[in-house]
């Protein structure tokens, strides 16, 4: 009987209560090996962070502190730099400069990504021109917006909206034009209107493509933001960056890079957790197309 | 006239053909439907049934031929329901945000619905699960939510294309079951597309029978069973097994009549299970 050895184990009764506990040990089992494991990833990870900053102090004692600044003066340079206002200013320099061209190019790219995905034939009509200003880095244009906008913050933040803004308006497109056509076809045999339609049901179900969009745009806004700051007038981060490398002060220079790693850190995270909050049910919907 | 002998639904000729008149679809389609009459529709895939609920519905019109639905040409709205093979929820809704959805299509005001979704998902046995969300339901479970949802717009015509067929045996059962209490007490018309024969013959009054290329009717055939069919299940009886043994050969005819042999077989899995 071919379906036999899969009933097996539950009809034998006399097993079944030794399976139970078998069963709870198995559980606290894998409960121990998963405790265990992260205990030495995190193991691991630590050690890595003492073999770099080990190395650190290595190529300092070497090279000496224009090749590699030593962690200790790294970290006096980062206590000097917060305690004196300099970091806090410079944080929150760039953190407009990122916060506004980000808000402008999701704002713009999405709003022109709804247009182009619901109007096929704009979209099918813009489509090279979109896709050309795609492909073409972000920093050929600084030139250009120099002499447009200037230098200084608009100018900036004109070069992170003109990064980040292709990503977000091609992911919105694609997810308004990819729109489940199951979907769209039970609510027009309810009778839902083409705005209903639209409104309510092919955006909604972009949502997942238009956050993947702005994350991608968040991420680009952080690098348009530093390429400006160091390319244009110095300011922020970015600008610190430049004096310190200028100056070949190296500690400063390491001081604002941990800023800058923790910044673009943040800035994920808390795009990850956005769109875990939007998208519970996104899961399912992979799994059920 | 009494209103209640006029046809609900009435195809009169009806022909339609895909890709530029390439795919020919259907051809010649000719049946009514009564107020509150279920008629199934059977016919091995590629027949023409979902094209045929389609043109009912009202979602793409018509090439040859007439079609009536309450008298006049079908528009998409809440007289209509469909239900589809997979439930198609919305999954950024909840349960009772999906049906909330149609209630808002059909114009009921914002206060009214939630009160009224959830007194269909309890019709369906979901009140508990009104909040939750589909990815969170079995497969047996979303079909109900769908068939609530149709039922949300208090249909004259209900439109189901092959509801059951991706369930198990065993919802499938209790789902058939469900609906036949469902429409007893709702009293809407039924069209309901199956490619399962004893499944039409158990649910319904009447079997439109199609053949495919160009889908073309074969057959109508009455079926008469003591109602209600949820109690006294008519599988049981003599009649059942003529009945399904008569389109069965209505099967094997199509073939002697030339139809593609492996086209059949691959909607009828069990061919030779009657013969
Ligand atoms: N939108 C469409 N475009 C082109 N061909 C179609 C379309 N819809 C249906 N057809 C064709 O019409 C025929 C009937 O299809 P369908 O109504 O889905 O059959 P069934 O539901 O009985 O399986 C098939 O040959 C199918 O390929
Ligand atoms: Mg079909």
């Amino acid at each position: 009987m071919s379906i036999q050895p899969a009933v097996e184990p539950s009809t034998r009764q006399g097993q079944l209560p030794p399976a139970r506990i078998s069963g709870n040990i198995v559980a606290r089992r894998a409960q121990k090996r998963r405790a265990l494991e992260g205990s030495a990833i995190f193991g691991a990870q630590v050690l890595i962070g003492f073999g770099l900053l080990a190395g650190m102090y290595a190529l300092n004692a070497i090279g000496g502190n224009l090749l590699m600044p030593s962690p200790t003066s790294v970290a006096r340079q980062s206590f000097i730099m917060w305690t004196d206002g300099t970091m806090l200013a410079g944080l929150g320099q760039s953190l407009t400069v990122i916060v506004l061209g980000f808000l402008l190019s999701a704002s713009t790219g999405i709003v022109l990504g709804v247009l182009l995905g619901g109007f096929r034939v704009l979209g099918r009509i813009l489509d090279p021109f979109v896709n050309a200003m795609n492909s073409t880095p972000g920093a050929a244009f600084i030139p250009l917006i120099i002499v447009w906008f200037g230098l200084y913050t608009e100018a900036k933040v004109v070069v992170v909206w003109n990064a980040a803004f292709f990503p977000i308006l091609i992911n919105t497109t694609a997810g308004i034009a990819n729109a489940n056509k199951e979907l769209v076809e039970m609510a027009q045999a309810f009778g839902a209107k083409r705005s209903t339609l639209f409104w309510r049901v092919m955006v909604p179900d972009a949502l997942p493509s238009i956050l993947s969009g702005l994350r991608i745009g968040a991420a680009i806004s952080t690098v348009g933001t530093v390429i400006a700051e160091l390319t244009m007038a110095q300011s922020g981060l970015g600008g610190l960056l430049a004096a310190a490398g200028n100056r070949f002060q190296m500690d400063r220079y390491f001081a604002v890079v941990i800023v800058l790693m923790a910044l673009g850190t943040a800035i994920t995270a808390l795009l990850r957790y956005a769109e875990r909050r939007l998208g519970r049910w996104r899961v399912s919907q992979a799994n059920g197309r | 006239m009494d209103a209640s002998l006029q046809p609900i639904i009435s195809l009169r000729n009806v022909g339609k053909s895909f890709k530029d008149g390439q795919v020919r679809a259907l051809e010649n389609i000719s049946f009514d439907v009564r107020p509150g009459e279920f008629v199934s529709l059977v016919g091995p895939s590629g027949c023409g049934k979902t094209t045929l609920l389609r043109l009912i519905n009202g979602l793409i019109p018509a090439d040859e031929g007439e079609i009536l639905v309450l008298g006049a040409a079908p528009v998409p709205g809440p007289d209509l329901a469909m239900v589809f093979q997979s439930a198609r929820l919305m999954p950024w809704l909840s349960v009772a945000g999906n049906i909330e959805f149609v209630l808002r299509l059909k114009g009921l005001g914002a206060s009214e619905r939630p009160k009224r979704a959830r007194a269909l998902l309890g019709a369906v046995g979901l009140r508990d699960f009104a909040d939750a969300f589909p990815h969170e339901l079995s497969g047996g479970m979303q079909q109900r939510v769908g068939l609530a949802r149709a039922l949300a717009v208090e249909p004259k015509v209900l439109l189901m294309d092959e509801p059951f067929a991706a369930l198990d045996a065993m919802t499938r059962e209790v789902l058939r079951k469900e609906l036949l209490q469902l429409w007893a007490r709702r009293g809407m018309a039924v069209v309901f597309v199956t490619h399962d024969i004893d499944e039409a013959v158990l649910l319904s009054q009447r079997v439109v029978m199609l053949r495919p290329r160009p889908g073309r009717v074969d057959d109508i055939v009455d079926v008469e069973f003591p109602e209600p069919r949820w109690q006294n299940d008519p599988r049981t009886l003599p009649a059942f097994k003529q009945m399904r043994e008569y389109l069965w050969g209505r099967i094997h005819d199509m073939v002697r009549d030339g139809a593609e042999l492996e086209e059949l077989a691959g909607a009828f899995g069990d061919l030779d299970r009657a013969s």
